[in-house]
């Protein structure tokens, strides 16, 4: 009876998706972005709806127009696993391009899975963003952004005694191990102080503790105000702190006090210079469309312009079955807002981008730093 | 280890403030306020608001400090009007969904952790002394007698002025109070004023320390809960001495490499562990 049930609500569910889908009507596209709650994006979807607007003024692709249909799910598991049923079943969409969810690669990895349908986040925020068989976001993830600032302490800075002061999320103090391990197997050198409990509260009992072991060199990705200012209490002034991503922000930039030296790893081209090779195509599409200009909104561009590369290769019509075909069998892209080529592929996990670009504070401004993408061992 | 103790206790000030603000409102006004932290967030984020517009922090810290008093003056009304007749527990449930309330409009106008943190002006930042590697800044000292302040102010307060006396009437013996002519309502509604422009300024004093966005900021309850439960809700000194305390606990299991990772939960353990010693007291007192 299950099973007779079973096949009746797929049966359905597959005529809702063709009906939906009669290879005339617009492309549909899904997307899964926090815009509310403690993650939030709304950018990213504003860029791709921008990049796609683009692509739909020059012709649409084989003379179809793409539609996005972006939910918010607020952080919140339930509206992030109901968004992806709505958006696979009702709306029948042929791939989910852009999305930046802190929650939605681990919840809906075995949705995307079954439905064989492809996801090309914006932002992977979570592991299960980069250990999916049907997911391939266009940023370093993390754990390779991890590994990358761990070189460039050791190998560029030339730091012997390089420390990490991490917040660890639940579920991914494997991948921090695991990047560390990267970083020692290509170096040969260990971490001096290694303390994955930082969180919220008086940050002073942990830099003293970096302070007393000498360290040179501080990976840190916790809140960015209270720790510079108590560091600079101490008297931290000669370390270098190398922030993850997630602080290269304008107004984490304000936050360091005059005289400390911190750096961030940037996931694509540093967005605060525009100049730089990319970054011009992103800077028209946003000041067009008059979205904020933030990191995020780079992996927005970037997740459209290789989604509509892809479905550009496709001979014949465009369905949820060829677009995945098309992603698992593509060529590598060379995309210049990142330090390695972006490719989907048939594997069972994807984290095809690597490396890490450095932006310094100074005068609460971000500044480029001259070393191109720091990717560890080719770099 | 002497070490981590002194670097943990250089947040034992802050602590304390904190939850001195949740005694208040409790002796004086009988509630215990959720939405404390998330008003004074308010204040702070009004004044670094204006500091960031170019207004001198001079200005804009009144400025803030009067915006958070109106808002907990505003709760404060609320909770006059339509639930002076209710138990604690009704009251403190207002507050809970106050707190949810202002939570979301927080982060709607003033971003979140990433996006919408701030700098807020660091007033005695240079060193004090030092013992061993912890610099110890004389804003740690600042906050302690901030703090020692309000607790002597307040006990003088009750004890020795006729306010006091009537504050305490109401307190205990609402009903009782406006019977015999005091004006009970009018009179909360101070006391709600001044607490939400305390917690304002004592907002504003911990953010250096302890976060610089609206929703760290606002959950800082959870610490100003746990502090103030050492107190019992009741006596200020104690509160004192539990904010203290908490910054030295903190210190140690931010030293000891087992028990490090569990630091973040300190201030529910100290909770769980305080009510579960007063409970077995009254167990023997039922007994």
């Amino acid at each position: 009876m299950k099973r007779a049930l079973l096949a009746l609500v797929l049966l359905a569910s597959g005529a809702v998706a063709c009906s939906a889908d009669d290879g005339t009507g617009p492309i549909k596209v899904g997307s899964i972005n926090g815009i509310t709650g403690l993650f939030q994006s709304p950018e990213v979807p504003q860029a791709v709806k921008a990049v796609f607007e683009e692509v739909n003024a020059a012709g649409g692709i084989q003379g179809r127009k793409l539609e996005l249909l972006s939910r918010d799910d607020a952080m919140n598991p339930q509206r992030s696993t109901e968004a992806a049923r709505e958006l696979i079943d009702s709306e029948g969409v042929v791939a989910l391009v852009g999305s930046s969810s802190a929650v939605d690669c681990g919840l809906n990895r075995a949705t995307y899975s079954q439905a064989g349908i492809v996801s090309i986040p914006a932002v992977g925020v979570d592991p299960a963003c980069f250990t999916s068989p049907n997911i391939a976001p266009v940023n370093p993830g993390p754990f390779k952004l991890l590994t990358a600032m761990l070189y460039y302490a050791s190998e560029t800075l030339k730091h012997d005694k390089v420390c990490l002061a991490f917040t660890v999320l639940p579920g991914s103090g494997g991948g921090i191990d695991a990047a560390i391990k990267e970083w020692s197997d290509l170096t040969g050198k260990q971490l001096t102080v290694k303390d994955t409990s930082v969180g919220q509260g008086d940050p002073t009992p942990y830099l003293v503790r970096l302070k007393s072991a000498g360290c040179r060199a501080v990976i840190y990705n916790a809140q960015v105000g209270p720790w510079f200012a108590q560091a600079k209490t101490q008297g931290m002034e000669q370390v270098d702190f190398i922030l993850m991503a997630n602080a290269y922000t304008d107004a984490n930039a304000a936050l360091i006090p005059p005289g400390m030296r911190a750096q961030a790893g940037t996931e694509w081209q540093p967005y605060t210079d525009e100049t730089l090779p990319g970054n011009d195509r992103w800077a028209r599409i946003v000041t067009t469309h008059k979205i904020q200009k933030t990191a995020f909104s780079q992996g927005g561009v970037m997740a459209a312009d290789v989604f509509v590369h892809v479905l550009k290769t496709i001979k014949g019509p465009i369905t949820r079955e060829s677009v995945t075909q098309a992603f698992k069998s593509m060529q590598p892209i060379r995309y210049p807002m990142v330090g390695t080529p972006w490719v989907f592929g048939p594997g069972d996990k994807h984290n095809p981008i690597e490396g890490s670009r450095f932006v310094r504070a100074e005068n609460g401004k971000w500044v480029v730093l001259p070393e191109g993408f720091i990717v560890p061992g080719r770099s | 280890m002497l070490e981590s103790v002194v670097a943990g206790l250089t947040s034992g000030g802050v602590y304390a403030l904190l939850g001195l603000c949740v005694v208040l409102t409790h002796r004086l006004v009988s509630v215990v306020n959720f939405a404390m932290a998330a008003v004074g967030a308010m204040g702070a984020f009004v004044m670094v608001t204006l500091t960031d517009a170019g207004l001198s922090t001079w200005l804009a810290l009144p400025a803030g400090v009067a915006a958070g008093g109106l808002l907990s003056g505003l709760l404060g009304a609320g909770l006059v009007r339509w639930f002076g007749d209710h138990g604690p527990a009704a009251k403190a449930a207002v507050t809970v969904a106050v707190f949810v309330g202002l939570m979301a409009v927080g982060l709607r106008l003033f971003g979140n952790l990433t996006s919408g943190a701030r700098r807020f002006p660091e007033a005695f930042n240079a060193p004090a002394f030092t013992v061993g590697d912890v610099v110890v800044p004389q804003a740690v000292l600042v906050s302690l007698a901030f703090a020692v302040l309000i607790t002597l102010a307040v006990t003088w307060l009750l004890r020795r002025t006729r306010v006091g006396l009537r504050l305490q009437a109401i307190s205990e013996r609402p009903g009782t109070a406006e019977v015999v002519g005091i004006p009970a309502p009018r009179l909360a509604l101070a006391v709600w004023v001044a607490v939400g422009a305390l917690s304002s300024l004592v907002i504003v004093m911990v953010a250096p320390r302890l976060g610089g966005d609206f929703s760290t900021l606002a959950n800082l309850v959870t610490t100003a809960l746990a502090v103030a439960m050492v107190g019992a809700f009741h006596s200020l000194w104690l509160t004192l001495a539990g904010g203290v305390l908490l910054g030295c606990l903190e210190g140690v299991a931010a030293a000891l490499e087992p028990v490090q990772q569990y630091r973040g939960v300190l201030p529910f353990l100290v909770m769980v562990a305080l009510l579960w010693w007063r409970s077995r007291h009254d167990v023997w007192e039922a007994a």
